[in-house]
């Protein structure tokens, strides 16, 4: 049996065969092309064509003979805004859950819309808006106003109301002229944090809507096969590993692409005595995007976040910096330059190293120590990477830097602004997905969960 | 403090006439926030209060030990809480509880209940002292460690009928 898996991305659509003999899977054959962003159907077929022998491919996909699995992260991910009442409370859930559907957080909202808020969405419309707000039986007035607000507007998109179900009636009959889901809440309760329902119906919503136009319903009426976000699949694919690989439950998974910095952990938290626990708990399974840290389209905003940690890479030396700042300016104009002097490679290797430091940063939790009667205390909110020593790259930059370590980088964490530890790993072992099959394999996992984990961890190539 | 104390106190904080508010309703499942405030980390009587005010028909928010002021807010406002029921035991209650209503009222919750109890205040100070110092910080009710646990139950029935019998403003 042949499994062929592609991906379909926003520069290219890499696809690849696998084999699957006995109990493993074993990489065949791998082929890349440009996207064809006009109708994605294209370079598609090219890559379906180029992996089944013997043509017709699409019909053998059909007909049972080959098993596909494809996944899209055109437009470079689903838009979703996030609403939510306090930030760190029912906006931070809403947030967990469309990052976990494998959506971009393009704008978030608490307390109350504004009319300048809303006018911003009416002119600038995500895909999707994830309306959360009030635990169930919980907080009303703010989550009515904003019904209303919505109500009044002319924002057409998808949203998807998953805040307090005491108000669902209210929520149906405000929002009746709009393309409205509700759900279960994100937060049931104030301890209890519930993102499934949401991210199941943000994945509904990209197949009836994203699929549609752009040639991805031609290839489902082809193929017979449905998509799923890159970004999902690859979260899936997380959590597969940790459940299913020995030695592999606690692990890091950074993807860095020219946009974004995708950081995904898996780790279950089990604070030691003497360590308190504030805020949400975390799930299992967590990604986080930072859409101002890439490497070409990001890289401008990149280097004004990174000012300090490029700065000491580069010895705070002024005409280092400078010509630093140069580079910048000429790479994130040219979205597929790649370096090939000295000077690019050292820079891009700065600008990688700072985007994972800062990338992980953000998405891992933080410590204080607080002096009370009973003692030293610990007072954690968010996870604790601290003991997670392993840890994947994938994705362009990271896939092909073969010198590259990101250990050094996570040291130069420390601690953040407010003195607070920054939890990540000190010592690491780091591992790198050479092929940049992860994605590949993240969707043959639908079909062979077993052999797909295996095989992703198997394929990895262990820093030296 | 002994008993007697105890129950002089509570007498003391029972408005005349109150038993009769519509507020004595059993059946009332208000939602209410609890939590030890500050770097005390004592769990125990944390515990304790989270299971009586369940028992007694509210739905309690128990966000447990080293709370600040903050996420007894946030929790409050995204709960709809109509109290939040602030705990200490190692007598820093004083220093973590300043500023609390004026806290509240900024982030919107003007006519939330607030409640302190435990040993709010370092060394053997007169509780009626401690009681007028945390009423004068805006607190609705105060309580010392020794008090009989229907007490406070009681009392928030009542107050949280008040408060629905007159509308809600304080």
């Amino acid at each position: 049996m042949i499994a062929v898996s592609i991906d379909i991305g926003s520069t290219w659509t890499k696809g690849a065969v696998f084999r699957r003999d006995g109990q493993g899977l074993t990489l065949d054959r791998r082929i890349a092309v440009p996207t064809t962003t006009d109708d994605l159907s294209r370079a598609f077929s090219r890559v379906l064509d180029g992996l089944v022998d013997g043509g017709d491919a699409a019909s053998r996909v059909r007909r049972g003979e080959v098993r596909l699995s494809y996944s899209s992260s055109a437009k470079g991910g689903l838009a979703v805004a996030a609403l939510g009442l306090v930030p760190e409370i029912t906006l931070e859930s809403a947030r967990v859950a469309a990052y976990s559907a494998g959506a971009k957080v393009t704008r978030v909202f608490s307390y109350r819309l504004t009319r300048s808020d809303i006018r911003s969405l009416e002119a600038a419309p995500p895909d999707i808006l994830l309306f959360a707000g009030g635990t169930d039986g919980g907080h009303v007035d703010s989550i009515l106003a904003n019904a209303e607000a919505l109500a009044r507007s002319s924002l057409d998109c998808s949203i998807v109301y998953a805040g307090n179900r005491a108000l669902a009636d209210d929520i149906s009959d405000l929002l009746a002229g709009k393309d409205l889901v509700q759900v279960p809440n994100v937060l049931p309760s104030i301890n209890a944090p519930d993102p499934d329902p949401a991210r199941e119906a943000i994945r509904k919503i990209f197949l009836s809507k994203i699929v549609k136009g752009k040639g991805l319903d031609v290839i489902v009426g082809e193929t017979g096969v449905e998509p799923l976000p890159t970004p999902y699949s690859v979260y899936e694919f997380a959590k597969l590993i940790s459940a299913r690989v020995p030695g592999w439950s606690d692990f890091i998974l950074l993807d860095m692409g020219g946009a974004t910095t995708d950081v995904y952990s898996a780790h279950r938290e089990r604070p030691a005595p003497g360590t308190i626990l504030r805020g949400l708990p975390e799930p299992e399974v967590k990604r986080t995007v930072e859409g101002d840290l890439g490497l070409r389209v990001s890289a401008e905003a990149a280097s004004d976040a990174l000012k300090g940690l490029v700065a000491d890479a580069l010895d705070r030396r002024e005409e280092r910096i400078a010509a630093f700042a140069d580079y910048i300016a000429r790479v994130s104009a040219a979205p597929d330059y790649l370096p090939e002097d000295e000077d690019g490679q050292a820079f891009d290797a700065i600008l990688a190293g700072a985007c994972v430091a800062e990338a992980c940063g953000r998405h891992a939790g933080r410590a204080a120590e607080v002096y009370t009667p009973e003692g030293k205390l610990k007072l954690q909110t968010g996870r604790d990477l601290t003991g997670v020593t392993r840890v994947i790259g994938s994705g362009g930059w990271l896939s092909r830097t073969a010198s590259f370590d990101p250990s050094p980088w996570f040291r130069r964490m420390g601690v953040d602004n407010r003195g607070r530890a920054v939890l990540l790993p000190s010592e690491i072992s780091y591992f790198r997905d050479e092929h940049y099959v992860f994605p590949l394999l993240a969707n043959v996992a639908r079909d062979f969960p077993e052999e797909a984990a295996k095989a992703g961890i198997d394929m990895l190539v262990a820093q030296q | 403090m002994s008993d007697v104390d105890t129950i002089a106190v509570a007498k003391a904080n029972t408005l005349p006439g109150m038993t009769s508010l519509p507020g004595e309703d059993p059946a009332m499942t208000a939602t209410v926030v609890l939590g030890v405030i500050g770097a005390d980390c004592h769990a125990v009587g944390n515990k304790i209060l989270e299971n009586v005010f369940a028992v007694a028909g509210f739905t309690v928010v128990n966000l447990g030990v080293m709370v600040s002021q903050d996420e007894f807010i946030d929790a409050a406002i995204e709960t709809g809480a109509k109290a939040i029921l602030v705990s200490s035991i190692y007598g820093h209650g004083e220093i973590d509880c300043a500023g609390f209503r004026d806290r509240c009222i900024e982030r919107g919750l003007d006519d939330i209940l607030l409640y302190a109890g435990g040993n709010l205040v370092i060394g053997k100070q007169d509780f009626a002292e401690v009681e007028a110092k945390f009423l004068a910080m805006g607190f609705d009710r105060v309580f010392p460690s020794t008090v009989d646990l229907s007490v406070p139950t009681s009392l928030l029935r009542q107050d949280l009928g008040r408060r629905a019998a007159f509308g809600g403003g304080k």
